[in-house]
C-alpha cells in the first residue's frame, strides 16, 4: 500500500518575496511551469533571478537559451543586478545554449541534452528562455506536446522544477497550457503616459494562490512583486479582539469630546483643508506612545527636515520619542513607488516593531498612488485598515478636503463608514477678516460623544481646543448673519490663537 | 594561414569567429560542444583552437583535459573563451594559452589568430 507522496507539495521558492506570498510559498518542485510576457516584460530576468536565489545556498540550476541572445550579453545585463553572483557560476550555475542541438537533432535531441545535463550537474532548476524556437523547430502541434509531455515526465524524475519562457501570451489557449503545473503571464501596459507592469498566477496545479493581477517593478534588485493587498488581507490574519479601551488622543480636551479616547484598534479619520492642523494633530497622537507602546508615522508630504521643523515649532515631546525609537518616521515622497508597494511596506513595519499607534500622514497619496484603477481604493484601504485592527493598532489619518473654507465640506473618497470609525473634522471659517479654526466629530464607533463645535488654536503645545463650543457658536452664528449681511459680533484675540 | 577549430554551443558566437578569421584567409571548422571539438581533432590538426568553456555534453575544461593528455594535440594552442571572469575559470582550466572575454571585440579575434597561428609550429602558413 502506498502512502501520501508529501514529496510533491514540497515547495521551491521563488525567492522573490512577494512573489511567495501569491504562490503560498512557492512553486511544487519537480513541476513545469510556463513563464509567458510579451518581449521586455521581465521573463529573462525573472528566469535568472529564481536561478541565482536557487543557487544562493548548495541548489543547483541550469539556464538554457533557445534565443539570439548571447550569454555575455545577458551577463553583462544581469550583472548591475543585487542578485546576480559571478562566484556561482559555473559550479552551481550554467548557461547553456540549446540551439544547436535542436537545428542538428530537433526536439528529441533537445529533450536528451537537458535531461542528462540536469543529471550531470545536479540541477533542480532549469529555465528554458525561448520555447517559442522549440516550438517552432516542431514538424507539428503533436511533436510539440509530446515534448512538453516528455519534458514534464523528466522534471519529475530529476526532481528538477521547469520554467519555461516564452513570448506567446494572450488569450489563445495552446495545448502545452492543458499540460504544465502553472502558468505565469507578465504583463507590460500603458496607463497615460506611465507604463505599469503586473504579474498573474493564471494557473497553478496543487495549490491555492493569490488570484488576479499584482503589481512589480524591475530594480537594480530585481524584480519585486507587490501583492496586490486586497488580495492579500481579503481575510483579516487573525480574528478582532473586539477592545472596548479606549487611549488619549493626544489632546485632553479631545478625550473629553471623545467620551474617554479613541476607541482602541480603530481608525480615526481627520479630514480638513491644508492648513487645519491635521498633521500636528496626528503628532500629538503620537505623543502617547512609548517603548511598549510603539508608534509609527508613515508619511508623504512632510519632508523629514519640514517635519522636524515643525515637531519642533508645535510638538516638541515627540522629539526624544523619536531618538528613543519609541516612534518610528517613514517619509516617501507620493510619486515615487505603486499603490501595493506603500501597503507592503506600512505592513512590514508595523510588523517589524509591533507598533500599536500608527499616523498616517496624507491618505490622498494611496488615492494618487491607484493610479489608473481608482476604484480600487476602497477595498484597498478597507483591507489594510480591517487588519490594522485586528492586529491591535490605533490608526490616525489625514485626508485633505479640496474646499478651503465654507459651509460644505467634500471628501474626495466614497463609502467613509467602511474607512474610518471615527470621523473628526478641522475647518476654517472666515469672519471679519480673519480666519477662525473649528473641530467637530462626526462619529465615534460604538461610543456617545460631543457633537457640538469647538474652536481651536494651533499653538507651540500643539492643538489646543476650547473647553466649552461657546466660541465656535458665536462664530458660526456671526458667519451665518454674515452671510445675510448682518455684521459679526466683535472678538478679541487671544494670545494662544493662531501662529 | 593556418586553419582554426572554434568549439562554442552559441551559434552566433561560432559562426562571428568563423567569418572574421574567414576574411583573413583562414579556415575554419565549427563544433558545438567538446565532444564534437574531439571529434574533429580526431581527423584534423588546425593550428588555433578557440574553446568556450560552458557548453553542454562536454565544456571546454573537460576538451582541454583530453588534448592534454593527447601528445599529438598538446602543441595546438588554444583561446578559451567565456562571459565570466578568467580567475573563475584558471583553477579548473589547463593548457590554454590565452582568454578571451565574451562579449569581445572583433580585433580581438584577429589579434590573437595573427599571434597565435605565427607561433605554432604546426602551422600551413
Amino acid at each position: 500500500m502506498s502512502g501520501h507522496d508529501d514529496s510533491a507539495l514540497d515547495r521551491l521558492p521563488s525567492g522573490i518575496a512577494g512573489f511567495d506570498l501569491i504562490l503560498n510559498g512557492g512553486f511544487l518542485k519537480g513541476g513545469l511551469y510556463i513563464v509567458q510576457g510579451p518581449p521586455g516584460s521581465g521573463k529573462t530576468i525573472l528566469g535568472n533571478q529564481i536561478c541565482f536565489n536557487h543557487v544562493r545556498g548548495s541548489g543547483r540550476a541550469l539556464y538554457v537559451t533557445l534565443l539570439a541572445e548571447y550569454h555575455a550579453r545577458m551577463m553583462q545585463h544581469l550583472s548591475i543586478m543585487s542578485f546576480f553572483d559571478s562566484s556561482k557560476i559555473p559550479d552551481q550555475l550554467a548557461y547553456l545554449n540549446g540551439l544547436g542541438e535542436l537545428h542538428a537533432n530537433g526536439l528529441p535531441g533537445l529533450l536528451g541534452l537537458l535531461r542528462r545535463e540536469i543529471t550531470k550537474r545536479g540541477a533542480s532548476v532549469l529555465v528554458i528562455d525561448g520555447v517559442v524556437a522549440a516550438r517552432r523547430a516542431a514538424d507539428d502541434e503533436r511533436a510539440f506536446n509530446a515534448f512538453v509531455q516528455e519534458l514534464q515526465a523528466v522534471a519529475i524524475a530529476t526532481d528538477c522544477t521547469v520554467f519555461m519562457l516564452t513570448s506567446a501570451q494572450g488569450t489563445r489557449i495552446t495545448p502545452e497550457h492543458t499540460m504544465v503545473d502553472g502558468i505565469i503571464e507578465l504583463v507590460d501596459q500603458l496607463s497615460g503616459w506611465v507604463a505599469e507592469s503586473g504579474l498573474q498566477v493564471v494557473k497553478f496545479r496543487g495549490s491555492s494562490v493569490l488570484r488576479g493581477r499584482h503589481a512589480f517593478k524591475i530594480t537594480n534588485d530585481g524584480i519585486i512583486v507587490h501583492p496586490r493587498i486586497e488580495a492579500l488581507l481579503a481575510r483579516p490574519s487573525r480574528p478582532d479582539p473586539g477592545s472596548a479601551a479606549r487611549v488619549q488622543s493626544g489632546v485632553d480636551q479631545l478625550d473629553i469630546m471623545l467620551d474617554g479616547g479613541l476607541p482602541e484598534s480603530s481608525t480615526t479619520m481627520v479630514m480638513g483643508p491644508s492648513g487645519t492642523g491635521k498633521t500636528t494633530l496626528g503628532l500629538q497622537f503620537l505623543t502617547k506612545c512609548s517603548v511598549s507602546e510603539p508608534g509609527l508615522l508613515f508619511g508623504f508630504y512632510e519632508t523629514p527636515p519640514r517635519l522636524n521643523a515643525k515637531i519642533a515649532a508645535v510638538c516638541q515631546p515627540l522629539g526624544s520619542l523619536i531618538d528613543s525609537g519609541a516612534v518610528e518616521v517613514l517619509w516617501q515622497p507620493p510619486t515615487d513607488d505603486l499603490l501595493d508597494a506603500y501597503g507592503g511596506r506600512l505592513l512590514r513595519a508595523i510588523h517589524r516593531r509591533k507598533v500599536r499607534r500608527l499616523f498616517i500622514d496624507g491618505l490622498g497619496a494611496f488615492l494618487q498612488a491607484a493610479g489608473s484603477e481608482p476604484s480600487r481604493i476602497g477595498n484597498f484601504l478597507t483591507a489594510l485598515m480591517n487588519e490594522m485592527r485586528v492586529l491591535g493598532v490605533t490608526t490616525l489619518y489625514t485626508l485633505e478636503g479640496p474646499d478651503l473654507m465654507g459651509p460644505t465640506t467634500r471628501i474626495p473618497i466614497g463609502d467613509l463608514s467602511s474607512l474610518a470609525e471615527n470621523l473628526l473634522m478641522l475647518r476654517f471659517v472666515e469672519l471679519r477678516s480673519r480666519l477662525y479654526r473649528l473641530l467637530s466629530i462626526l462619529k465615534v464607533r460604538d461610543s456617545q460623544f460631543d457633537a457640538s463645535l469647538h474652536e481651536y488654536a494651533t499653538t507651540s503645545q500643539g492643538l489646543v481646543i476650547d473647553a466649552t463650543s461657546d466660541s465656535a457658536e458665536r462664530i458660526m452664528s456671526g458667519y451665518a448673519r454674515q452671510s445675510e449681511g448682518v455684521a459679526p459680533p466683535d472678538r478679541q484675540p487671544r494670545e494662544r490663537r493662531g501662529r | 594561414m593556418g586553419t582554426v577549430l572554434v568549439v562554442d554551443d552559441e551559434f552566433g558566437i561560432a559562426d562571428l569567429i568563423d567569418a572574421i578569421l574567414v576574411d583573413e584567409g583562414h579556415r575554419v571548422v565549427i563544433a558545438v560542444n567538446g565532444r564534437q571539438g574531439l571529434e574533429v581533432l580526431a581527423k584534423e590538426h588546425p593550428d588555433l583552437v578557440f574553446l568556450d568553456y560552458m557548453m553542454p555534453v562536454m565544456d571546454g575544461a573537460t576538451m582541454l583535459r583530453a588534448m592534454g593528455e593527447d601528445a599529438s594535440l598538446q602543441s595546438i594552442p588554444v583561446v578559451l573563451m567565456s562571459s565570466i571572469p578568467e580567475a573563475t575559470l584558471a583553477e579548473r582550466c589547463m593548457g590554454y594559452v590565452s582568454f578571451l572575454r565574451k562579449p569581445f571585440k572583433v580585433t580581438d579575434v584577429t589579434a590573437l589568430a595573427a599571434r597565435l597561428i605565427g607561433k605554432n609550429p604546426a602551422s600551413t602558413s
